[in-house]
């Protein structure tokens, strides 16, 4: 409700959406006051008989669009374009915009009988958790979204859930994996990441198959939900496995140096070195590695190595690091939706941004898909109606089948386990998918 | 005289603009009134320590993040909200009776760096307590089940309450022994021992109520928002800005933390919402003119003293 | 194993010590607390990764350039804005610097965005090992560099005029007015060699550490304590400050920790403010 608010602040805020419907009557009126010939700046009677012809044909044009500007659905993207998180958030974005270039080429989504245009609006909150909340507030109380994506990483989507919640919008969140994140009983949220011990467990029993003799690890964990919550997972699924752990470091966020941590994990000689983190925490830790000669004959990071960047900046160092993912361009699945398949849509990708898509790009696309194909199966833009579309969905992408649990994360996603070589991405696991064998580092 | 029916009329003014947002504005617009509330109280609360008795404190994100986790963990035991922000209030001033201790004993710029350093090692502590605060994951708050619009009619009035509160402190400080120790200590600490004050009692009071303020601001906002983790409530910018907001309309003044607050709420809200990515460099520039040209704060130097 | 931490905290120490060198310049002369001296730092990163990406350029080799560049851009920053607060309250100073470091920031994140830059020189040492000890070289080069720096920044202090003349103004500013130093200038020297020797620790850093502003806070943080650690007023100070700060912190890590290593300096800190301000070495004046 826009009570009591000055004009100015008004006005202010609408400039911060973006405009529907082009205002054209302004620019005619404008036209024809410079034209008339009397001299008068009367709007209406300096209209000119050319103008007049001019309305004449543009009206319906107008009429065409106001018409079909009527169906549009808007959904609402709260992102970090500045500040610490700002290379997670443009990824992020980069997925919803593919989609929606390709959904605009089709002329909007099928809902029901209409076709239904698609509004994203964006948000900065400055990799900031606060703001994240607030800026989902805000786009549901005044921009009127039906619909939600998360913001990046587990603990904005956490704390902007509950903003969701309240106002019963469902909010699809592409890059929040941690359990934590969905224990809240919210039954508006839905994640696209399998959660961390469907990584872990496969991994731990992987490792112990594929590397002989493997008895000991160390792990090392940035202190912050998704990467604790991660590397907590790994010391589980690796007690299940009857590995030892046989140190279990955190590093604080934004620490610049590593080296008292990897030379105790050092001394502890373990075959298996597994570090959690950002990408920047990644590049930090091999390379400290490397300067204190400190190599294990399996290192796995995640989630660095699934981006471009931990290849670049490491170069050489980065081969033989091995990490998992939750989606690679090579998987074989076919199913709705813009892309039809994962080559189709890495394909697309990369000749729309020149660089392979990453699993975080093609999760945030996979919320869009799902999300389109929940208003189908709905036949409406309603967020109730989403909502449970969207609970009760069941269906098969280019991002592999899709079906959420109770919690409203995905249960049906196999994340495959793979190994940098020669500066490329190769899965060794699982068996079906497999492109290559683990090699140790010697 | 006139004096008095300006401050009688401000007064009405704001319970008047309270009330009615409380009764017609949206939630929206409420939320918004809860963060000017907010700022106020805090911009309040640092007055007292920083402004009156001239202790450049940055430690007020240290005490609103130890507030944020004293209510947060105690509601999730089961305590009710109000109970629970009492107790963060009562919390948050023992600790800066404890650390208060060792660090009023400085002054200037080592008082500055030693109050930073204290949001610095309450924010790691957070972090690494993982078995008491969840430390990197946060602590979530189970959700209230009253309709969006009351729980923000029931938090704006919190932080209303809180705001009006600490203004009444504020006055009620200024106009009081403390209030003129503090003033002595301010001009000249060493002078005002000669004048047979016990400067460390007063910086003490100063330093336990500011923080007590502070926590109870932050155990309402940690409470409104239903899950808090150390970065979010432990943020160096929350000691920046009530500073910043206190300069604005007057440090060691009344109502120039309040006017500061509006202000300065304001240009953050209109900056926000249209210069994306510039706006921290907006920010920026503003405090930098604000310190060059008015450091005494817009409303410092033309009403007196004690009051405004 | 022992000794191998001792060896990382030292090769932090060299250059902890670079990064608070001039922090303390700028304290113990002008008594202004440069909130902006860890964007200096990371603009110095910066600058030696375009040296390095544009022009191939080892960052050993574009350090002076580096300096020069970052140190024109600190006294240009002091005779705008800071010069017409000298000797305003601690608060308004503190403010103002902060002010400009979002400012600077900000135009650091829009060049080059927050994603970390590396730089990786295509020579590289590697590590010597000797008798179990790993030496990464790389580091040991840039520590050494570093304390090389701030060695130039004592005998530039001691010997030189301008060094003379910034020690003077610290001591009496009337008399050394009175005795033909230009105080606005010496100022302004002073805020350009902080700056300068900012710039090039950032350089330095750039070599072993990825470059990002969000990097720096945890460099104020470091020359903050390095500060106070070894006192103001002295340039010993930094170095034995900056020395005790790494091998506290690589001990402490080792001990109780990675995630901990941080409270225990920052604790060591408050323990040293309410103890002994001045610092192991300070003492007034700068020397």
């Amino acid at each position: 409700m826009n009570v009591g608010l000055p004009d100015v602040l008004v006005q202010l805020r609408s400039r911060g959406r973006q405009a529907t419907i082009p205002s054209v009557y302004p620019p005619i009126i404008h036209y024809a006051t410079r034209r008339g010939q009397s001299g008068k700046d009367h709007p209406v009677t300096a209209i000119s008989r050319r103008t007049l012809i001019a309305t004449a044909l543009v009206t319906p044009a107008i009429a065409r669009r106001a018409f079909s500007q009527a169906k549009v659905i808007k959904i609402g993207a709260p992102l970090p374009l500045t500040g610490a998180l700002a290379p997670e958030g443009l990824k992020q974005r980069r997925g919803y915009e593919i989609w929606a270039d390709a959904v605009k080429s089709a002329d909007g989504i099928k809902v029901g009988n209409d076709r239904v245009k698609v509004e994203l609006a964006y948000a900065d909150y400055e990799s900031n958790t606060p703001r994240a909340a607030q800026a989902v507030e805000r786009m549901i109380t005044q921009g009127g979204v039906s619909a939600v994506f998360g913001p990046y990483g587990s603990g904005a989507v956490k704390a902007s859930s509950t903003v969701t919640e309240r106002h019963k919008v469902p909010m699809l969140a592409p890059t929040a994996s941690a359990r934590e994140v969905y224990d809240q009983g919210h039954k508006f949220l839905f994640g696209t990441l399998a959660p961390n011990d469907a990584v872990t467990v496969p991994l731990a029993r992987f490792m112990l198959a594929a590397v002989p003799n493997l008895k000991r690890m160390a792990i090392l964990s940035r202190n912050d939900l998704f990467p604790l919550a991660l590397g907590q997972q790994m010391e589980q699924a690796a007690k299940q496995s009857n590995i030892e752990v046989a140190s279990f470091q955190r590093y604080p966020i934004g620490a610049m140096d590593h080296a008292s941590a990897l030379t105790e994990m050092a001394a502890t000689k373990p075959d298996w070195v597994f570090v959690t983190g950002y990408t920047n925490d990644l590049i930090l830790v091999r390379r400290q590695m490397h300067e204190l000669k400190f190599t294990a004959r399996v290192i796995t990071m995640l989630t660095g190595p699934s981006y471009k960047e931990f290849i670049d900046a490491l170069g050489p160092l980065a081969e033989r690091v091995s990490s998992v993912s939750w989606w690679e361009p090579v998987l074989p699945y076919r199913g709705v939706g813009p892309f039809a398949t994962s080559e189709d849509y890495a394909k697309a990708f990369t000749a729309r941004y020149n660089v392979v898509p990453d699993y975080g790009e093609a999760s945030s696309t996979a919320c869009a898909v799902v999300l389109q194909t929940a208003a189908e199966k709905a036949q409406s833009i309603e967020p109730i109606a989403l909502r449970d579309a969207l609970a009760g969905l069941e269906v098969l992408t280019f991002y592999g089948p899709i079906k959420f649990g109770p919690s409203g994360q995905i249960e049906s996603q196999k994340c495959p386990i793979f190994q940098l070589q020669g500066g490329k991405r190769v899965i060794v696991a699982p068996a079906d998918i497999r492109q290559g064998d683990l090699q140790i580092i010697s | 005289m006139s004096e008095r029916w300006m401050v009688g009329f401000a007064t009405t003014a704001a319970i008047g603009a309270a009330l009615g947002l409380l009764y017609w504005a949206g939630a929206y617009e409420l939320r918004l009134g809860t963060i000017l509330a907010m700022y106020i109280a805090l911009a309040t609360g640092w007055n007292l320590i920083g402004g009156m008795a001239g202790y450049p404190s940055f430690a007020t994100a240290a005490f609103f993040g130890l507030g944020a986790y004293a209510g947060t963990l105690t509601q999730v035991k089961g305590v009710p909200m109000v109970l629970a922000w009492t107790f963060a209030a009562v919390v948050a001033a023992t600790v800066a009776l404890a650390i208060g201790w060792i660090v009023l004993r400085l002054r200037g710029h080592y008082f500055a760096i030693a109050s930073f350093a204290v949001v610095i090692v309450l924010r790691e502590v957070a972090t690494n307590w993982t078995g008491l605060t969840g430390g990197g994951m946060g602590v979530s708050l189970p959700m209230l089940q009253s309709s969006m619009l009351a729980q923000a009619r029931l938090f704006f009035a919190a932080q209303a309450v809180l705001a009006a509160l600490a203004v009444a402190i504020s006055l009620f400080v200024a106009y009081s022994k403390l209030g003129f120790a503090l003033g002595c200590i301010r001009q000249n600490e060493s002078a005002a021992g000669m004048l047979g004050l016990d400067a460390r009692r007063a910086k003490t009071a100063a330093f336990c109520i500011s923080s007590a303020i502070t926590g109870a601001a932050g155990a309402i906002y940690a409470s409104s928002i239903f899950y808090i983790d150390p970065s979010d409530v432990f943020d160096i910018l929350l000691s920046v800005k009530p500073i910043i907001m206190a300069m604005l309309g007057g440090a060691g003044t009344v109502a120039g933390p309040i006017l500061g607050a509006t202000l300065f709420m304001i240009l953050e809200q209109t900056v926000w919402a249209n210069f994306l990515s510039v706006h921290s460099a907006i920010l920026g520039a503003l405090v930098v003119v604000i310190a060059m040209f008015v450091p005494r704060g817009l409303f410092g130097r033309r009403l007196r003293r004690r009051l405004a | 194993m022992i000794a191998q931490v001792l060896l990382n905290g030292l090769l932090l120490g060299g250059l902890y010590a670079c990064i608070a060198a001039g922090f303390s310049l700028l304290w113990g002369v002008m008594n202004v607390i440069n909130l902006l001296h860890g964007t200096l730092v990371v603009l110095g990163g910066y600058l030696a990764w375009m040296a390095f990406y544009f022009f191939g350029v080892h960052p050993l080799v574009a350090l002076p350039a580096v300096a020069l560049l970052v140190g024109l851009f600190g006294a240009s920053l002091q005779a705008g804005v800071l010069g017409r607060v000298v000797g305003a309250p601690v608060l308004v100073t503190l403010v103002i610097t902060f002010g400009l470091d979002l400012i600077t920031r900000n135009g650091l994140l829009l060049s080059f965005g927050a994603d970390f830059r590396t730089i990786r020189p295509s020579w590289t040492l590697g590590t010597a090992e000797v008798g179990g000890l790993k030496i990464p070289l790389d580091r040991t080069i840039a520590a050494s560099a570093a304390l090389a720096m701030t060695l130039a920044l004592y005998l530039l202090l001691r010997r030189s005029w301008l060094g003379r003349a910034i020690i003077a103004v610290r001591m009496d500013r009337d008399a050394a007015a009175l005795m033909g130093v230009r105080v606005r200038h010496a100022f302004t020297a002073a805020f350009a060699l902080s700056a300068a020797l900012a710039g090039a620790a950032g350089a330095l850093l750039g070599l072993v550490f990825p470059i990002s502003p969000l990097q720096s806070d945890g460099y104020l943080g470091t020359a903050f304590t390095v500060c106070v650690l070894g006192g103001l007023g002295s340039v010993v100070g930094a170095v034995v400050g900056g020395v005790v700060l790494g091998l506290v912190e690589s001990i402490a890590g080792f001990a109780l920790g990675a995630e901990n290593a941080s409270i225990v300096s920052f604790v060591l800190l408050i323990l040293l403010l309410a103890v002994r301000p001045e610092g192991l070495l300070g003492r007034r004046g700068y020397a």
